[in-house]
Protein backbone atom coordinates (compact mmCIF):
# COMPACT_ATOMS: atom_id res chain seq x y z
CA UNK A 1 0.00 0.00 0.00
CA UNK A 2 1.44 3.48 -1.07
CA UNK A 3 1.10 6.28 1.57
CA UNK A 4 1.32 10.04 0.23
CA UNK A 5 3.62 12.22 2.74
CA UNK A 6 5.27 15.21 0.95
CA UNK A 7 7.67 15.93 3.63
CA UNK A 8 10.29 18.37 3.51
CA UNK A 9 13.47 17.30 4.26
CA UNK A 10 15.27 20.65 5.14
CA UNK A 11 12.25 21.39 7.35
CA UNK A 12 14.24 20.85 10.87
CA UNK A 13 17.50 22.83 9.15
CA UNK A 14 14.82 25.48 8.72
CA UNK A 15 13.27 25.98 11.14
CA UNK A 16 16.73 26.77 13.54
CA UNK A 17 17.56 29.07 10.17
CA UNK A 18 13.88 30.78 10.79
CA UNK A 19 15.10 31.05 15.05
CA UNK A 20 18.50 32.43 14.16
CA UNK A 21 16.90 35.40 11.63
CA UNK A 22 14.47 36.22 14.23
CA UNK A 23 17.30 36.26 16.95
CA UNK A 24 19.61 38.40 14.17
CA UNK A 25 16.60 41.01 13.49
CA UNK A 26 15.58 41.60 17.21
CA UNK A 27 19.25 43.05 17.63
CA UNK A 28 19.26 44.82 14.80
CA UNK A 29 22.74 42.55 13.54
CA UNK A 30 23.00 41.38 9.52
CA UNK A 31 24.51 37.67 9.22
CA UNK A 32 26.54 36.75 5.96
CA UNK A 33 27.17 33.35 4.95
CA UNK A 34 30.82 33.47 3.11
CA UNK A 35 31.03 30.35 1.16
CA UNK A 36 34.47 29.31 -1.18
CA UNK A 37 36.92 26.48 -1.66
CA UNK A 38 39.77 25.81 0.12
CA UNK A 39 42.59 28.21 0.05
CA UNK A 40 40.28 30.48 -2.08
CA UNK A 41 41.36 33.34 0.67
CA UNK A 42 38.14 33.55 3.11
CA UNK A 43 40.17 33.84 6.09
CA UNK A 44 43.13 36.89 4.38
CA UNK A 45 39.57 38.55 2.87
CA UNK A 46 38.39 38.58 6.32
CA UNK A 47 41.63 40.20 7.67
CA UNK A 48 41.89 43.01 5.58
CA UNK A 49 38.07 43.67 6.17
CA UNK A 50 38.47 43.68 9.87
CA UNK A 51 40.82 46.76 9.68
CA UNK A 52 38.41 48.49 7.49
CA UNK A 53 34.79 47.57 8.68
CA UNK A 54 36.24 47.57 12.68
CA UNK A 55 36.18 51.69 11.74
CA UNK A 56 32.91 52.35 11.44
CA UNK A 57 30.73 48.80 11.78
CA UNK A 58 30.65 46.30 14.90
CA UNK A 59 32.05 43.17 12.94
CA UNK A 60 32.43 39.53 14.09
CA UNK A 61 33.25 36.11 12.82
CA UNK A 62 32.24 32.65 13.21
CA UNK A 63 34.67 30.25 12.27
CA UNK A 64 33.44 27.21 10.36
CA UNK A 65 36.44 24.34 10.24
CA UNK A 66 36.68 20.94 10.05
CA UNK A 67 39.86 20.60 12.31
CA UNK A 68 42.43 23.18 13.94
CA UNK A 69 41.74 26.74 15.52
CA UNK A 70 44.13 28.27 13.05
CA UNK A 71 41.56 30.56 10.97
CA UNK A 72 40.02 31.92 14.51
CA UNK A 73 43.58 32.34 16.21
CA UNK A 74 44.55 34.95 13.02
CA UNK A 75 41.08 36.74 13.51
CA UNK A 76 41.63 37.04 17.27
CA UNK A 77 44.79 38.68 17.07
CA UNK A 78 43.58 41.53 14.54
CA UNK A 79 41.25 42.10 18.20
CA UNK A 80 37.65 41.48 16.11
CA UNK A 81 35.29 39.17 18.74
CA UNK A 82 35.71 35.24 17.11
CA UNK A 83 33.89 31.84 17.64
CA UNK A 84 35.35 29.24 16.23
CA UNK A 85 32.87 25.61 15.39
CA UNK A 86 34.98 22.70 14.52
CA UNK A 87 32.14 19.89 12.43
CA UNK A 88 35.04 17.52 13.28
CA UNK A 89 34.69 15.88 9.63
CA UNK A 90 31.14 17.22 8.68
CA UNK A 91 31.93 19.31 4.89
CA UNK A 92 29.23 21.86 5.77
CA UNK A 93 27.58 24.20 8.78
CA UNK A 94 24.22 23.52 9.54
CA UNK A 95 21.93 26.29 10.49
CA UNK A 96 21.47 24.55 14.52
CA UNK A 97 25.11 24.93 15.28
CA UNK A 98 25.35 28.46 14.17
CA UNK A 99 22.17 29.01 16.14
CA UNK A 100 23.98 27.74 19.45
CA UNK A 101 27.56 29.31 18.25
CA UNK A 102 25.74 32.84 18.34
CA UNK A 103 25.53 32.32 21.86
CA UNK A 104 28.97 33.54 22.29
CA UNK A 105 28.61 37.02 21.06
CA UNK A 106 26.89 39.61 22.31
CA UNK A 107 24.57 40.55 19.10
CA UNK A 108 23.40 43.77 20.93
CA UNK A 109 26.84 44.83 20.81
CA UNK A 110 27.30 43.76 16.93
CA UNK A 111 25.77 45.21 13.80
CA UNK A 112 27.70 42.45 11.15
CA UNK A 113 28.10 38.64 11.45
CA UNK A 114 29.88 36.97 9.00
CA UNK A 115 29.99 32.59 8.67
CA UNK A 116 33.40 32.01 7.56
CA UNK A 117 31.79 28.35 6.10
CA UNK A 118 33.82 25.22 6.08
CA UNK A 119 36.31 25.23 2.85
CA UNK A 120 33.76 23.57 -0.20
CA UNK A 121 31.99 24.63 -2.89
CA UNK A 122 29.30 21.82 -2.91
CA UNK A 123 27.39 21.36 0.45
CA UNK A 124 27.91 24.39 2.16
CA UNK A 125 25.50 26.10 -0.52
CA UNK A 126 22.38 23.30 0.21
CA UNK A 127 22.34 24.56 3.66
CA UNK A 128 20.77 27.73 5.00
CA UNK A 129 21.83 28.74 8.47
CA UNK A 130 20.09 31.74 8.52
CA UNK A 131 22.20 34.22 7.14
CA UNK A 132 20.69 37.53 5.17
CA UNK A 133 22.90 36.32 2.41
CA UNK A 134 25.61 33.40 0.73
CA UNK A 135 28.46 35.39 -0.53
CA UNK A 136 30.56 33.34 -2.89
CA UNK A 137 34.17 33.69 -3.00
CA UNK A 138 36.24 32.05 -5.82
CA UNK A 139 39.76 32.73 -6.47
CA UNK A 140 41.66 33.12 -9.61
CA UNK A 141 43.73 30.16 -9.54
CA UNK A 142 40.84 28.21 -9.03
CA UNK A 143 39.84 28.00 -12.67
CA UNK A 144 37.33 29.14 -15.19
CA UNK A 145 34.72 26.71 -14.59
CA UNK A 146 33.90 26.98 -11.34
CA UNK A 147 30.40 28.47 -11.61
CA UNK A 148 29.40 26.12 -14.30
CA UNK A 149 30.90 23.16 -11.98
CA UNK A 150 29.01 24.35 -8.98
CA UNK A 151 25.70 26.11 -10.12
CA UNK A 152 23.70 25.78 -7.09
CA UNK A 153 26.42 28.25 -4.54
CA UNK A 154 26.60 30.68 -7.53
CA UNK A 155 22.49 30.64 -7.58
CA UNK A 156 22.46 31.05 -4.14
CA UNK A 157 24.70 33.46 -3.67
CA UNK A 158 23.55 37.67 -3.38
CA UNK A 159 27.86 38.80 -4.64
CA UNK A 160 30.38 36.88 -5.64
CA UNK A 161 34.01 38.34 -4.61
CA UNK A 162 37.17 37.23 -6.96
CA UNK A 163 39.64 37.13 -4.77
CA UNK A 164 43.41 36.45 -5.17
CA UNK A 165 43.14 39.08 -8.75
CA UNK A 166 47.23 40.31 -7.73
CA UNK A 167 47.75 37.26 -9.01
CA UNK A 168 46.44 37.24 -12.64
CA UNK A 169 49.54 38.33 -14.71
CA UNK A 170 51.05 35.04 -13.70
CA UNK A 171 47.80 33.29 -14.39
CA UNK A 172 46.23 31.45 -17.89
CA UNK A 173 42.72 32.43 -16.16
CA UNK A 174 40.63 34.24 -18.41
CA UNK A 175 38.58 36.64 -16.74
CA UNK A 176 36.26 37.37 -19.25
CA UNK A 177 35.65 33.61 -20.06
CA UNK A 178 34.71 33.24 -15.93
CA UNK A 179 33.05 36.03 -15.68
CA UNK A 180 30.77 34.93 -18.91
CA UNK A 181 30.14 31.32 -16.72
CA UNK A 182 29.04 33.63 -13.65
CA UNK A 183 26.54 35.14 -15.78
CA UNK A 184 25.43 31.89 -17.45
CA UNK A 185 24.43 30.75 -13.90
CA UNK A 186 23.49 33.67 -12.22
CA UNK A 187 23.33 37.20 -14.90
CA UNK A 188 22.35 39.63 -12.50
CA UNK A 189 24.58 38.39 -9.65
CA UNK A 190 27.44 41.30 -8.45
CA UNK A 191 30.98 40.41 -8.56
CA UNK A 192 33.94 42.23 -6.72
CA UNK A 193 37.80 41.67 -8.09
CA UNK A 194 39.67 41.83 -4.98
CA UNK A 195 43.36 41.65 -4.36
CA UNK A 196 43.32 41.21 -0.29
CA UNK A 197 47.06 41.30 -0.51
CA UNK A 198 47.33 44.47 -2.43
CA UNK A 199 44.40 46.05 -0.58
CA UNK A 200 42.24 46.57 -3.79
CA UNK A 201 38.39 45.88 -4.54
CA UNK A 202 38.06 46.14 -1.02
CA UNK A 203 36.43 49.37 -1.05
CA UNK A 204 34.10 48.42 -3.12
CA UNK A 205 32.22 45.01 -1.67
CA UNK A 206 32.95 46.26 1.90
CA UNK A 207 30.25 49.06 0.61
CA UNK A 208 27.75 46.41 -0.59
CA UNK A 209 28.14 44.35 2.53
CA UNK A 210 27.84 47.77 4.60
CA UNK A 211 24.10 48.85 2.39
CA UNK A 212 22.42 45.31 3.28
CA UNK A 213 19.80 46.26 5.62
CA UNK A 214 19.44 44.19 8.87
CA UNK A 215 15.81 42.88 9.33
CA UNK A 216 13.84 39.45 8.24
CA UNK A 217 15.28 38.05 4.72
CA UNK B 1 29.54 13.98 1.93
CA UNK B 2 25.93 16.08 2.99
CA UNK B 3 24.41 13.36 1.58
CA UNK B 4 24.23 11.76 5.04
CA UNK B 5 23.55 14.34 6.51
CA UNK B 6 20.16 14.34 4.65
CA UNK B 7 20.14 11.05 5.11
CA UNK B 8 19.80 11.54 8.52
CA UNK B 9 16.90 13.55 8.58
CA UNK B 10 15.44 11.23 5.73
CA UNK B 11 15.51 8.23 8.25
CA UNK B 12 14.06 10.20 11.28
CA UNK B 13 11.09 11.97 8.97
CA UNK B 14 10.82 8.15 7.52
CA UNK B 15 10.16 6.92 11.12
CA UNK B 16 8.20 9.87 12.29
CA UNK B 17 5.77 9.19 9.62
CA UNK B 18 5.25 5.32 9.96
CA UNK B 19 4.52 5.85 13.85
CA UNK B 20 1.71 8.22 12.65
CA UNK B 21 -0.12 5.13 10.90
CA UNK B 22 -3.26 3.20 11.83
CA UNK B 23 -1.89 0.38 12.84
CA UNK B 24 1.58 2.06 14.06
CA UNK B 25 4.83 1.31 12.92
CA UNK B 26 3.68 -1.33 9.29
CA UNK B 27 6.57 -2.45 7.42
CA UNK B 28 7.95 -0.59 5.03
CA UNK B 29 9.10 -1.76 2.00
CA UNK B 30 10.18 1.75 0.04
CA UNK B 31 10.41 5.02 0.21
CA UNK B 32 10.45 7.61 -2.57
CA UNK B 33 12.03 10.96 -2.22
CA UNK B 34 11.91 13.93 -4.66
CA UNK B 35 14.89 15.79 -4.97
CA UNK B 36 15.48 18.53 -7.41
CA UNK B 37 18.38 18.44 -9.94
CA UNK B 38 19.91 21.82 -8.48
CA UNK B 39 21.01 20.35 -5.53
CA UNK B 40 24.13 18.61 -5.67
CA UNK B 41 22.89 15.27 -3.86
CA UNK B 42 24.39 12.12 -5.56
CA UNK B 43 21.79 9.61 -5.61
CA UNK B 44 24.53 6.51 -5.13
CA UNK B 45 25.55 8.07 -1.95
CA UNK B 46 22.20 8.89 -0.36
CA UNK B 47 21.66 5.29 -1.80
CA UNK B 48 24.48 3.77 0.58
CA UNK B 49 23.99 6.12 3.45
CA UNK B 50 20.28 5.02 3.68
CA UNK B 51 21.47 1.44 4.07
CA UNK B 52 24.05 2.13 6.81
CA UNK B 53 22.01 4.66 8.38
CA UNK B 54 19.00 1.64 8.77
CA UNK B 55 20.97 -0.99 9.75
CA UNK B 56 19.42 -2.19 12.79
CA UNK B 57 16.28 0.30 12.57
CA UNK B 58 12.50 -1.27 12.07
CA UNK B 59 13.10 -0.07 8.56
CA UNK B 60 16.45 -2.25 7.77
CA UNK B 61 16.19 -3.66 4.36
CA UNK B 62 13.63 -1.18 2.76
CA UNK B 63 14.82 0.54 -0.48
CA UNK B 64 14.48 4.45 -1.59
CA UNK B 65 13.10 5.64 -4.37
CA UNK B 66 14.61 8.85 -6.00
CA UNK B 67 12.68 10.52 -8.39
CA UNK B 68 14.91 13.44 -10.12
CA UNK B 69 12.86 16.83 -10.60
CA UNK B 70 13.82 19.36 -13.10
CA UNK B 71 14.88 22.67 -13.07
CA UNK B 72 12.09 24.96 -14.23
CA UNK B 73 12.33 28.53 -14.84
CA UNK B 74 10.16 31.74 -15.53
CA UNK B 75 11.64 34.68 -17.45
CA UNK B 76 10.42 37.56 -15.35
CA UNK B 77 10.92 40.09 -18.93
CA UNK B 78 8.65 37.82 -21.56
CA UNK B 79 6.93 35.14 -20.04
CA UNK B 80 8.69 32.31 -20.97
CA UNK B 81 8.49 29.31 -18.93
CA UNK B 82 10.50 26.08 -19.32
CA UNK B 83 13.25 23.41 -17.84
CA UNK B 84 16.50 24.78 -17.71
CA UNK B 85 19.17 22.85 -19.38
CA UNK B 86 23.34 22.63 -19.86
CA UNK B 87 23.37 25.06 -16.99
CA UNK B 88 22.19 28.13 -19.32
CA UNK B 89 20.12 30.39 -16.57
CA UNK B 90 18.72 32.09 -19.24
CA UNK B 91 15.56 32.83 -21.01
CA UNK B 92 15.15 31.07 -23.67
CA UNK B 93 13.58 33.04 -25.63
CA UNK B 94 14.42 36.68 -24.71
CA UNK B 95 17.65 36.17 -23.28
CA UNK B 96 16.78 38.32 -19.97
CA UNK B 97 18.99 36.57 -17.19
CA UNK B 98 16.25 37.87 -14.98
CA UNK B 99 14.75 34.65 -13.99
CA UNK B 100 13.16 33.07 -11.40
CA UNK B 101 13.51 29.26 -10.31
CA UNK B 102 10.18 27.19 -9.68
CA UNK B 103 11.75 23.80 -9.81
CA UNK B 104 15.05 22.33 -8.95
CA UNK B 105 15.79 23.00 -5.38
CA UNK B 106 13.08 19.65 -4.44
CA UNK B 107 13.96 18.16 -1.00
CA UNK B 108 10.97 15.95 -0.10
CA UNK B 109 9.86 12.85 1.00
CA UNK B 110 7.15 11.82 -1.13
CA UNK B 111 5.56 8.74 -0.72
CA UNK B 112 6.01 5.37 2.03
CA UNK B 113 5.08 2.13 0.28
CA UNK B 114 4.00 -0.71 3.29
CA UNK B 115 3.16 -3.87 3.56
CA UNK B 116 -0.16 -3.75 5.23
CA UNK B 117 -3.08 -1.81 4.72
CA UNK B 118 -2.66 1.75 6.64
CA UNK B 119 -4.34 4.70 7.32
CA UNK B 120 -3.21 7.88 8.46
CA UNK B 121 -4.17 9.28 11.81
CA UNK B 122 -3.08 13.07 11.76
Amino acid sequence: MEIKVYRDLMGENEKWAIKTRQLLAENNCVMFNLIGGPGCGKTTLLEKMAGRLGKNLRFAVLEGDIETTRDAERLAALEIPVSQLLTGGACHLEAKMVHYALADFNLEKLDIVIVENVGNLVCPAEFDVGEKAKIAVLSVTEGEEKPLKYPLLFREAAALVLTKTDLLPHLKFNKEACLDNVRRINATLPVFPVSATQETGLTEFIAWITKQPAGLK
Amino acid sequence: MHEFSICQGLVKAILSELEKLNPPNPKLQKASVVIGRLRQIIPETLQFAYEILTKETAIAGSTIEIISAPILAKCLKCGWESEIKEHNFRCHKCGSGEIELSGGMELYLNNLTVEKESEILR
